[in-house]
């Protein structure tokens, strides 16, 4: 809770985490109000209180309830908030390690200078930085601090009968009053059953019903924020316990989920590596279709990947047509497919005869419209010396002007270029190595051109060094693993937020007050007042005279609706004067609780 | 299965887009001639506030209109406010209000079957890329316009509509066309319907909240300008403008129904997200705008629930609000490459 000012004892927190009310102006303390002289709904002028002042006397204790009020305070959370937001641009303008490692890689080499010191900054990763966390944490902080003690004292309000009634209804924003042949008692009775019947809070007195409805708001209004405390809890359980991972699939193979057979992995502080679910996948087909003309030619149409996968190693195996938005969930991990490309396989004869190397390298797409892709080819056990390749793959090659292209992404007219190389290759360095680059310390590059290759053909190299078969080429897939425990958890937080929002944002709390005298000629003079706290959304004028109206009909017996209630004017008399000064005119000539507050 | 475009509903959809364009521009003009030549006030600025401050129902627009007998000013003062911008189903006044009103309303109905028409030749929710984005979010700005007209009275931001909406519009049937075409495969999802539609629907009501909140600062001024016996250029439209409470209150209620449409459409693309890529959130550079631009718009509903924020400083923290939202539909779109990167213009 919070405590009492030690500046100057009063009243008053924050009184919205965030209102999002705004005829109930929070009487937030932190803020002198300088610019808008208002009037708060609940009388309260906030004289209070330059943070320092009266500082000197503090202990602390006293130091630490100041410093608590101004972490709550609604200016606090306004600044925080901005803060989060401009906090948020760099990451969208740099590239981020967590989004797009090879572009920081790329702005590495085209800044030198600068990029080390943005990466000091943690600029390259901005949403794992300590100083963004920062940020959110003191944010989240700063709400608990807000949404608990609203919610002890919305549980008390709850608790609480509505206010007295005002003595004069007429100077309510809304009022209408109308004249009743039924004693005074009896007019009362019988509003008081029309407004609990509609599901008011009631309290009656000496000659007057008070009435109360719309508690929701504020429970929509708490509910939206300790959701997103609860969605920020999600994530980063999630975080802690579930992991990410990566793996490229060509086509006839198959990996099962353990971290070695996993290019990437990305595990939580608390997952353990040992432990993952134990599905396995195996890929059986991939096929691509690309639209052939027009000006969407070259884009993909449909991705679909023929898997088949089991649970356990001893589990049955199952089909399943993995796409693009269509992922697989085996064992609560989901598995999806990213990206896809083409493994040219190559049988690799050495200097002795022997076939050292025959299968499929995958080779990585550089541009997306022919997919032309590159990739390395090494052969250790050749003999006398190692080989190794540098090759680009065209799915669909085409002379243009003199130089070979790729023009399309599916293969129509595959063909391989291959850089051959002899030496050592360096795998056993120690260092470890790129399965996508040539280290090529140790190698020099043979004396023979290259030359594109279709499918079948081959390339004798020189001095006996051996032979290269280009022998067909199969798809592959890659795929993203993740596992997110906090998924879920964060999905129903995300709901109840939005839940809560609109709840807040629809409901309206009012009362509807009534006050019967006698009036002469043995008639009795009843007087309707209504006080919308917060009706940001509009609407209780409405439903206001349709409540007097009813109320007259009720106790008139005949339905004359086309009277109208002589509203009240608003009493704001000035241009651009905010309606709140209303209702405080009203909470003057009342007990302290007539107007709507947020505490006490 | 390859999906054959429709070539010639899709001529259909760019000439009635086409049309659209002319419509409002010529429904623009009609609303200055009435700024222009319109003699009585539009509104009543004090009797306005009163009751713009809540949405009257049918009830009480029939109530104020039985009251309003000649000779009892203190209830035809009412009755006027009721007339002025309350009650369900209020009709414009005045030829060229009316001219503008009707264009508006051709314009509207254009543009709502240019994007049918859109969406039939591509057999798809018609909003797969940026030229298809700002003919919709357009057309739910001007949707807004012509449902607040009506309910609540408020034809004097016509004008301040559709001059945005047509600028708009112009560049996208000029620089950002892009031809009818199939969807790829990542936007390939009935999430699309969902998501794309929940953003168009809030970024036509923040366009719509924004304009109102140039108008209100403008007004602002003015009356701060009248308070401090001063004059001002803006004097003559103002004659035509509600006070600034009105319109305060008009632009808070478009963002009070854009908010929770943004949210929800933030989390049904974080739910797409997870289907599609595999994450619910990954910071992509379009997921951090939007989530900048919900922080922005949260800091304005706090600040307007906040003593010493509300008024300017909250106009101005929404317009950021909206720089944001702007900044993520064509900054972002044009020059930053991420998941997000469907524009349709590199290729």
């Amino acid at each position: 809770m919070t405590g009492t000012p030690p500046g100057g004892g009063s009243r008053g927190t924050r009184g919205g985490v965030a209102g999002l009310d705004d005829a109930a102006i929070p009487a937030d303390r932190a803020i002198p109000d300088d610019a808008a002289v208002t009037v708060f709904a609940d009388g309260a002028v906030p004289a209070e209180t330059a943070p320092g002042r009266g500082t000197s006397r503090l202990g602390p204790v006293g130091w630490l309830r100041w410093g608590w009020r101004q972490l709550t305070s609604m200016r606090t959370a306004l600044v925080l908030l901005f803060l989060l937001a401009i906090a948020s641009v760099p990451g969208s303008v740099l590239p981020q390690e967590g989004v797009d490692p090879a572009a920081v890689s790329q702005y590495y080499a085209a800044h030198p200078a600068l990029a080390p010191i943005l990466n000091r900054l943690s600029l390259f990763s901005v949403f794992a930085a300590p100083w963004f966390a920062a940020i959110y944490l003191l944010l989240f902080l700063s709400l608990a601090g807000c949404v608990l003690p609203r919610t002890f004292r919305l549980v008390g309000a709850a608790r609480q009968q509505p206010p007295r009634a005002p003595r004069r209804l007429a100077r309510l924003p809304m009022a209408a009053s109308y004249v009743t042949p039924l004693p005074p008692d009896e007019a009362l009775s019988s509003a008081g059953r029309l407004l609990g019947g509609k599901r008011f809070r009631l309290r009656t007195g000496d000659g007057w019903v008070s009435a109360e409805k719309g508690y929701l708001r504020e429970v929509g209004n708490l509910l939206f924020h300790i959701a997103l405390l609860a969605l920020l809890v999600s994530v980063g359980l999630g975080g802690i316990y579930g992991y990410k991972a990566n793996r490229l699939l060509v086509t006839g193979q198959s990996f099962a989920n353990t971290p070695t057979a996993l290019d990437v992995f990305r595990p939580g502080r608390l997952v353990s590596p040992s432990n993952l679910q134990p599905f396995s996948v195996a890929l059986q087909r991939f096929s691509a279709t690309y639209v052939s003309s027009g000006p969407q030619a070259d884009e993909p149409e449909t991705f679909d990947a023929a898997v088949r996968y089991s649970a356990a190693p001893n589990s049955p195996t199952r089909s399943f047509e993995l796409r693009v938005n269509h992922p697989l969930t085996v064992d609560g991990v989901s598995v999806y497919l990213i990206g896809h490309g083409y493994a040219p396989e190559f049988k690799v004869t050495d200097g002795a005869g022997n076939v050292v190397f025959n299968g499929a390298v995958p080779f990585i797409p550089v541009e997306q419209s022919g997919l032309t892709s590159e990739g390395v080819v090494k052969v250790p056990d050749a003999a006398p010396s190692q080989l190794g390749f540098a090759g680009v793959f065209l799915p669909t090659a085409v002379d243009e002007n003199g130089q070979l292209v790729s023009d399309f992404p599916a293969p129509q007219n595959p063909r391989v270029s291959l850089v051959s190389y002899a030496g050592n290759l360096g795998l056993n360095s120690g260092q470890s190595q790129s399965v996508y680059q040539l280290d090529l310390s140790g190698m020099h590059r043979l004396s023979i051109a290259p030359r594109p290759l279709a499918v079948g053909q081959s390339m004798t190299l020189p001095n006996g060094a051996g032979k290269i078969t280009f022998t067909g080429y199969r798809p592959w897939i890659s795929l993203a693993i993740t596992y997110d425990p906090g998924q879920l958890p964060a999905l129903l937080s995300g709901i109840l937020a939005l839940a809560g929002l609109i709840l807040s944002f629809m409901v309206r709390r009012r009362r509807v007050f009534v006050r019967a005298t006698a009036g002469p000629g043995g008639h009795t003079v009843v007087a309707v007042g209504g006080l919308a706290r917060s009706d940001a959304a509009g609407g209780f004028e409405a439903e206001f005279t349709e409540l007097a109206r009813e109320l007259r009909t009720a106790q008139d017996g005949s339905p004359s609706a086309a009277s109208p209630p002589a509203a009240a004017g608003s009493g704001s008399g000035e241009a651009g004067q905010p309606e709140h000064g209303t209702t405080e005119s009203v909470s003057s000539d009342n007990d302290q609780s007539l107007s709507i507050r947020e505490g006490e | 299965m390859p999906i054959t475009i429709n070539h010639g509903l899709a001529a259909a959809s760019n000439g009635f887009l086409l049309s659209t364009v002319v419509l409002y521009a010529l429904g623009m003009l009609a609303y200055a001639c009435d700024f222009a030549f319109r003699k009585e006030r539009l509104v009543a600025p004090e009797s306005a506030q009163v009751s713009e401050l809540v949405s009257v129902g049918p009830a009480a627009a029939a109530a104020g209109s039985a009251a309003a007998g000649p000779g009892d000013p203190g209830q035809s003062d009412r009755s006027s406010a009721a007339g002025a911008s309350a009650g369900a189903g209020l009709w414009p006044t005045g030829f060229w209000m009316r001219t503008a009103f009707g264009l508006t309303c051709a314009g509207l109905a254009a543009h709502l079957v240019a994007i049918v028409t859109r969406g039939l030749a591509e057999h798809r929710v018609p909003w797969g890329n940026m030229y298809e984005f700002i003919a919709a979010i357009s057309c739910m700005a001007v949707l807004v316009l012509v449902a607040v007209s009506i309910r609540l009275g408020a034809y004097y931001i016509g004008l301040f509509v559709l001059i945005p909406v047509v600028f708009g519009l112009a560049l996208d049937v000029t620089v950002v066309y892009t031809p009818a075409g199939s969807l790829v495969p990542a936007l390939n999802s009935y999430w699309i319907a969902i998501h794309v539609t929940a953003m168009i629907v809030a970024g036509g009501l923040y366009i719509v909240g924004a304009v109102v909140t140039v108008i209100y600062l403008i007004a602002d001024r003015n009356e701060r300008r009248a308070l401090a016996g001063l004059s001002s250029r803006t004097e003559g439209l103002m004659m035509h403008l509600p006070g600034t409470t009105v319109l305060d209150r008009l632009s808070y209620r478009t963002i009070l129904f854009a908010f929770p449409v943004w949210t929800f459409g933030i989390m049904a693309g974080a739910i797409w997200a997870d289907h599609a890529w595999g994450r619910y959130w990954g910071w992509d550079p379009k997921e951090t705008w939007s989530f900048i631009t919900w922080v922005v718009y949260a800091g304005f509903l706090h600040a307007r629930a906040t003593a010493g924020w509300r008024g300017r400083r909250a106009a101005y923290i929404q317009l950021a609000g909206f720089s944001c939202l702007m900044f993520n539909l064509i900054g972002i779109n044009l020059w930053v490459t991420g998941l997000h990167s469907y524009a349709g213009l590199s290729g």
